[in-house]
């Protein structure tokens, strides 16, 4: 028989390809900008000025110089808008009013290297995986393609423009989607790509893969989130344990009361229930494979729940963020973990939990004039999922005891310890890694730089009252004047204290925005495959309906409710810190 | 695939078997300490993980 050779787990390539990228994203740690030239895409109305690259040093600029500070220039640009950019070289020759040009990387040239570069690793990525690389390099660049294409769409400001944004574009309405409309773009493209369209669909299944692009995603995801971690420690580590309590009841009630609905009202085998309650009630497809395994189910029944799992995802995910936005904008991390506890697959939750995030945000601002920091909400999905994805192993274990010594005794089997090890996600360690890299790196940072901040706040508010007694008691100006130049030199010591930390604190962000390019290129590459591999025309010629009727009396009458009132119990009152300014 | 079993005649194949005690126990147990861990988690939660604002 001719053998294949067998290659990596997608589940490890996405720790590799995650790990990868943020290391390659930390260069600006030693002095070398290594992702700068990556693809930035920003609201339109005018498609030229969309795409630019996500570094402002690999951006081209032409403009009036306005100002000179040592190789600090700021130029007046052709639409009356000022930018501040540093000048290489020799700068004594320039002066105020001068034309000063600085060429650059142009969008679409960025938008080529960013997929040029993603084909690259993701070739050497296909190849260690051991599947044909050639239908993947076709596979990949068509996703990539009509991926984008439906994230740029996303983007045009009649869809994606908040309220108050509107007058920014001079238009008189949008959707207000948020730019995130790009990936409920690319999940409807897909979901009609592969339904309709079955010879595309073809070509490209070999590179179809959401869960090696959501692991991807959230491996790099974890810099940012441990990012955000360092700038509000206290929160995080709520979030965290909230979190971790969430998850209980994912395996302890979900699992239980499915199991009890599959077996005792709708007569299934417990071959059939046990892979069934875990796909619904835990994590979807890992958890019914892990399951199935478990129990020794054959393995068309992990895969026809696996299928049922991936198709009502894609129905929660059209649904549950948008009415998220309507009940929860005023909790925002309670519609976030729900996003984790109730859509059933990785990808659809976090990918649900980043679009709840730009539409709660767009709504708290609307409504209550809050403007939430992004990220947090998609943080408490993440965090939700990463739990229960860590747990399969451990329930996996604790159901194949069961089923072995109890439920299905068989004469000589037995159930090793390192199966756990054997199920757990991959993908987590490299998350885990990223998180607690970047919080270490930036924790003293912020540590040191909030107390000053604080300080600086304060005697801003000093300075506007005394401008204020200026104005009242102009017989004072003397003393006043002093004590407002005593506060600014303050402000201005104060400042150069923390100066190192400040700058690291930028170099971490600017690190985050770069691989951050890449997170959201691996978003939108998810939704669309999740689209593409939902193929319900065939689930319904399978004959699935009974399986289906479970899934949608027990998701749609307790999970989804259930999934809430946990959600609720442990993160209602707890806020996202606000931005200010 | 020609060879692969089709998922309507699975399922047709299925014969009922009534929930076994020791899936009742199962059951039992994994919403008993389901609740009572929900219940000690909120206290711990609440306790030692304010929401910190």
């Amino acid at each position: 028989m001719n053998e294949k050779a067998a290659g990596i787990s997608e589940d490890w390539l996405s720790l590799f390809l995650g790990i990868f990228i943020f290391m390659v994203s930390l260069g600006l740690f030693v002095g070398s900008d290594l992702l700068g030239w990556g693809i930035s895409t920003k609201i339109w109305t005018d498609p030229t000025k969309a795409m630019s690259t996500v570094s402002s040093k690999f951006q081209p600029v032409k403009g009036e110089i306005a100002k000179i500070d040592g190789h600090k220039l700021t130029l007046k640009l052709a639409d009356g808008k000022e930018a501040v950019v540093t000048a290489e070289g020799d700068v004594a020759s320039l002066k105020a009013g001068d034309t000063y040009e600085k060429k650059g990387i142009s969008g679409m040239t960025a938008l080529f290297l960013t997929y040029a570069a993603m084909l690259i690793v993701m070739l050497v990525g296909a190849r260690l995986m051991a599947i044909n690389v050639g239908k993947f390099a076709v596979g990949f660049t068509v996703l990539f393609w009509l991926s984008y294409l439906c994230w740029f769409t996303g983007h045009y400001a009649h869809i994606a423009a908040t309220k108050n944004q509107l007058a920014g574009f001079k238009i008189s309405w949008a959707l207000s989607l948020t730019p995130e409309a790009g990936f409920i773009v690319a999940l409807i493209v897909g979901l009609l790509v592969g339904n309709f369209f079955p010879k595309l669909s073809e070509t490209l299944k070999e590179a179809a893969r959401p869960e090696l692009y959501i692991k991807t995603a959230i491996v790099i995801m974890g810099a940012m989130l441990g990012l955000k971690a360092a700038e509000s420690f206290t929160l995080a580590s709520a979030v965290l344990f909230r979190g971790f309590c969430a998850i209980v009841e994912a395996y302890l009630i979900y699992w239980a009361v499915v199991y009890y609905v599959a077996r005792r009202y709708f007569k299934f085998s417990p071959e059939w229930a046990a892979p069934l309650a875990a796909g619904i009630s835990i994590c979807g497809v890992s958890a019914a494979i892990a399951v199935g395994g478990a129990i020794r189910a054959r393995p068309i029944v992990p895969i026809m729940v696996s299928s049922l799992v991936v198709i009502f995802a894609v129905v929660e995910m059209l649904i549950l963020p948008f009415a998220a936005q309507i009940f929860l904008w005023s909790e925002p991390l309670v519609a976030g973990a729900w996003m984790g506890l109730a859509v059933k697959t990785d990808g659809g939750a976090v990918a649900s939990g980043a679009i709840t995030d730009a539409l709660i945000r767009a709504k708290a601002l609307e409504m209550a004039g809050i403007k939430y920091q992004e990220g947090w909400i998609t943080m408490a999905s993440t965090t939700v999922k990463m739990f229960i994805d860590i747990f399969i192993g451990v329930w996996a274990f604790v159901l194949a005891i069961v089923w072995c010594t109890k439920v299905e005794c068989k004469p000589g089997e037995k159930v090793r310890a390192v199966e756990i090890w054997q199920r757990f996600p991959k993908f987590v360690i490299g998350y885990v890694a990223t998180f607690l890299l970047l919080l270490f790196i930036c924790f003293p940072s912020t540590k040191a730089i909030a107390p000053v901040d604080s300080e600086i706040k304060k005697l801003t508010t000093e300075i506007a009252s005394l401008e204020k007694k200026l104005v009242a008691n102009p017989a004072d100006e003397a003393a006043i004047k002093t004590q407002i130049g005593h506060s600014k030199d303050l402000i201005k010591s104060l400042n150069s204290s923390v100066k190192e930390q400040k700058d690291m604190l930028s170099k971490a962000k600017l690190a985050t925005d770069e691989s951050n390019t890449f997170r959201v290129m691996f978003f939108v590459l998810t939704f669309f495959s999740i689209g593409l591999v939902s193929n319900f025309k065939k689930l319904w010629e399978e004959g699935i309906g009974r399986l289906a009727a479970v899934y949608v009396i027990c998701l749609f009458g307790f999970i989804i409710w259930v999934g809430l009132f946990i959600s609720w119990l442990f993160f209602h009152g707890v806020k996202p810190p606000v931005v200010i300014g | 695939m020609a060879d692969d079993p089709k998922f309507s005649e699975e399922l047709k194949k299925m014969e009922y078997e009534p929930l076994s005690p020791v899936e009742n126990k199962l059951i039992a147990w994994s919403l008993g300490v389901g609740v009572a861990a929900l219940a000690f988690f909120y206290w711990l939660s609440k306790t030692f993980f304010p929401g910190g604002h």
